[in-house]
């Protein structure tokens, strides 16, 4: 079989199938979980769980563009705002129920992410970023500008948002799709294609992976993952508004959640949101704090755990194995 | 339609701004031409000289413009252990590491001139930030002549920098390849060390300028980080004069823009700008210096 040999020198993105099949039961442990506890949560604790989900579906979704992919997005927040908006849209004017509304959302936000990629993937990594920050800000400024969507005051919903509790279950099915899209995808042949392009795009490409097709399907994957995020925020909030629905702080704390969780590893995403949420919710009252914080060690991550706090610990663990 | 005169004022005034934005845009250009670094807190560094010259000017009574020199100065020597702690233990890691550590230093800038200044609107305020200079019917700010002029003369001072001096040679050995330099005997880490105190100063002295032109609050900077880029790619990598040609440009297109779409769509339209310059020629204008 010529096809074999062709992935050959990429053994790193072949782990055993008895390791894949026992990360990927994690994740499913967890939703199953979080269905438990639903019921017995309180409202405060309801809040805290949603804003935890909503951050697990974007930092899901960043982690299979720079983990997987090596693609390193800093337009976060246009994906989770043109859902919110999207979302805002079609309940207020089509009446929409939200299961279709939902994932309609997410198309709105993948669409632009297919028309954008030919800009940011004709050069490698830098322009990808850049071009993402740049597309990031042009899209809050176009909205806080233009007058047809609300201009700077925003969108409400026009009939009641769904209540704490619906929000939850919501949040729960989003993960829980969430989970077994990243599941199939970081488990199957389009896995191992993205990584190829992560770790040489040339090599890649002279075997044969095809990078434009590859990137594009992430891409527009991550996208409608995240737009599918923005939604579920407008609901929870009852309105959009440009500085928040488009604001850097989507970008900035979904890139610290993966970094700092591990980026490329299956637990990164958990991991990270827990704890960037229970940092944050510890300085809840000091935001300019934290993000000096987030910052710091978002810096010191990079520089002494580039896989972050998932790869420090199993490291430490296979180092004690390994002793043993 | 706007008379003649609004227009032709408008149009002047945007080439005088694309000036200082090639100024700007040239300080990240060697960054990223030399050290392959894209230094993401470029926009807090050019936030940081203006602040520095608004607290110079106001404690101390130095003017912007006298004083541009010293903050250039002040800030290439606050740069440099940025660089000895941050970028230099990073390098041979790839590009992505020193982008997202710098990334960091931007969140982190921006929120400690949140608590320390509060998020108030400045600007640094001198009698010829306000009072115009006409020209037949062409009306603009003085600020934006003096701060072209200014400007004009920093970037072919840093030409001059890099094209006749020794440190000019070994910044360009180091560019065109660095272990062949290093080889060669120079002192590669110091000649990154002194490239990005190089391109914080001109981030800092166009921060000056364009303080004294605009005002600026602590989150000003990720647009400016953002135009300065597309100044880059615009007018190529590590090309100077492509660089001049392309902020003057720039500038030209962003008042275009403010002037049929509203002012607010200035900053916008330099951005739409920079992503269609991405998708159809990330070359840049001029094929020299293209990679």
């Amino acid at each position: 079989m010529t096809t074999r040999s062709v992935y050959a020198p990429i053994p790193v993105a072949r782990p055993a199938a008895s390791r894949l099949r026992q990360t990927a039961m994690v994740p499913f442990v967890c939703v199953i979980a979080l269905c438990l506890a639903g019921p017995l949560l309180s409202d405060y604790a309801l809040e805290i769980a949603l804003r935890l989900m909503l951050y697990i579906i974007l930092a899901e979704a960043w982690n299979l563009l720079a983990g997987y992919g090596g693609m390193v997005s800093l337009g976060t927040a246009s994906f989770v705002g043109i859902g919110g908006y999207a979302m805002t849209g079609l309940l207020n004017k089509a009446g929409l129920p939200l299961a279709i509304a939902i994932p309609l959302a997410g198309v709105a936000a993948a669409l632009p992410a297919a028309l954008i990629s030919r800009a940011v993937f004709r050069l490698r990594g830098l322009y990808f970023t850049v071009g993402t920050l740049a597309m990031a800000e042009a899209l809050r400024m176009f909205m806080a500008n233009y007058g047809g969507f609300g201009g700077a005051t925003g969108l409400f919903l026009e009939n009641d948002p769904p209540g704490l509790s619906a929000l939850y279950w919501i949040a729960v099915a989003l993960v829980a799709f969430t989970t077994i899209v990243m599941t199939l995808v970081t488990s199957s042949r389009f896995s191992i294609l993205l990584r190829s392009l992560r770790d040489d795009e040339d090599a890649a490409a002279q075997i044969g992976v095809r990078p434009f097709r590859i990137k594009l399907i992430a891409f527009v994957l991550a996208s409608f993952l995240m737009g599918m995020a923005g939604a579920l925020q407008s609901l929870k909030l009852g309105m959009v508004e440009p500085y928040g629905m488009f604001g850097v702080q989507w970008t900035i704390n979904v890139l610290s959640i993966v970094i700092i969780g591990g980026k490329g590893l299956r637990a990164g995403p958990l991991v990270g949101a827990i704890f960037v949420v229970a940092l944050g919710e510890l300085l809840a009252d000091y935001p300019a704090l934290h993000l000096s914080l987030t910052g710091l060690i978002l810096i010191l991550v990079i520089r002494f755990a580039p896989q972050g706090l998932v790869g420090l610990v199993t490291r430490r663990f296979r180092h004690r194995k390994g002793a043993a | 339609m706007p008379s003649f005169d609004v227009v032709g004022s408008s149009l002047v005034s945007g080439i005088l701004l694309g000036g200082v934005l090639s100024l700007t845009a040239l300080g990240l250009s060697i960054a990223l031409g030399v050290m392959g670094l894209v230094n993401l807190a470029h926009g807090e560094l050019l936030i940081g000289g203006a602040y520095l010259s608004y607290f110079m000017l106001r404690y101390l009574g130095i003017d912007p413009i006298l004083g541009l020199l010293l903050v250039g100065a002040a800030m290439a020597l606050l740069a440099l252990p940025f660089q000895r702690l941050l970028v230099a233990p990073l390098s041979g890691k790839g590009m992505e590491a020193p982008m997202m550590t710098m990334f960091g230093v931007s969140i982190i800038l921006q929120n400690l001139y949140l608590l320390a200044f509060t998020a108030d609107t400045r600007a640094i305020e001198t009698a010829y930030a306000a009072s115009p200079l006409a020209l037949g019917p062409i009306t603009v700010p003085k600020i934006y002549v003096i701060g072209f002029a200014v400007s004009i003369v920093l970037v072919w001072l840093i030409h001059l920098l890099i094209t006749r001096t020794a440190f000019g040679r070994e910044l360009r050995a180091s560019s065109a390849d660095a272990t062949a330099a290093a080889v060669m005997g120079v002192d590669v880490r110091r000649v990154h060390a002194l490239t990005f105190s190089l391109g914080a100063a001109c981030a800092a002295m166009g921060g000056v300028l364009l303080g004294t032109a605009f005002t600026f609050t602590p989150s000003s900077g990720a647009t400016y980080l953002l135009i300065s880029f597309a100044v880059v790619v615009l007018g190529g990598v590590g090309n100077i004069s492509g660089t001049l040609v392309a902020g003057i440009l720039m500038g030209l297109m962003q008042s275009m823009g403010a002037l049929v779409l509203g002012d607010g769509y200035r900053d916008f339209v330099g951005l739409v700008l920079f992503l269609l310059v991405l998708a159809l020629r990330p070359q840049g204008i001029s094929m020299k210096g293209a990679r």
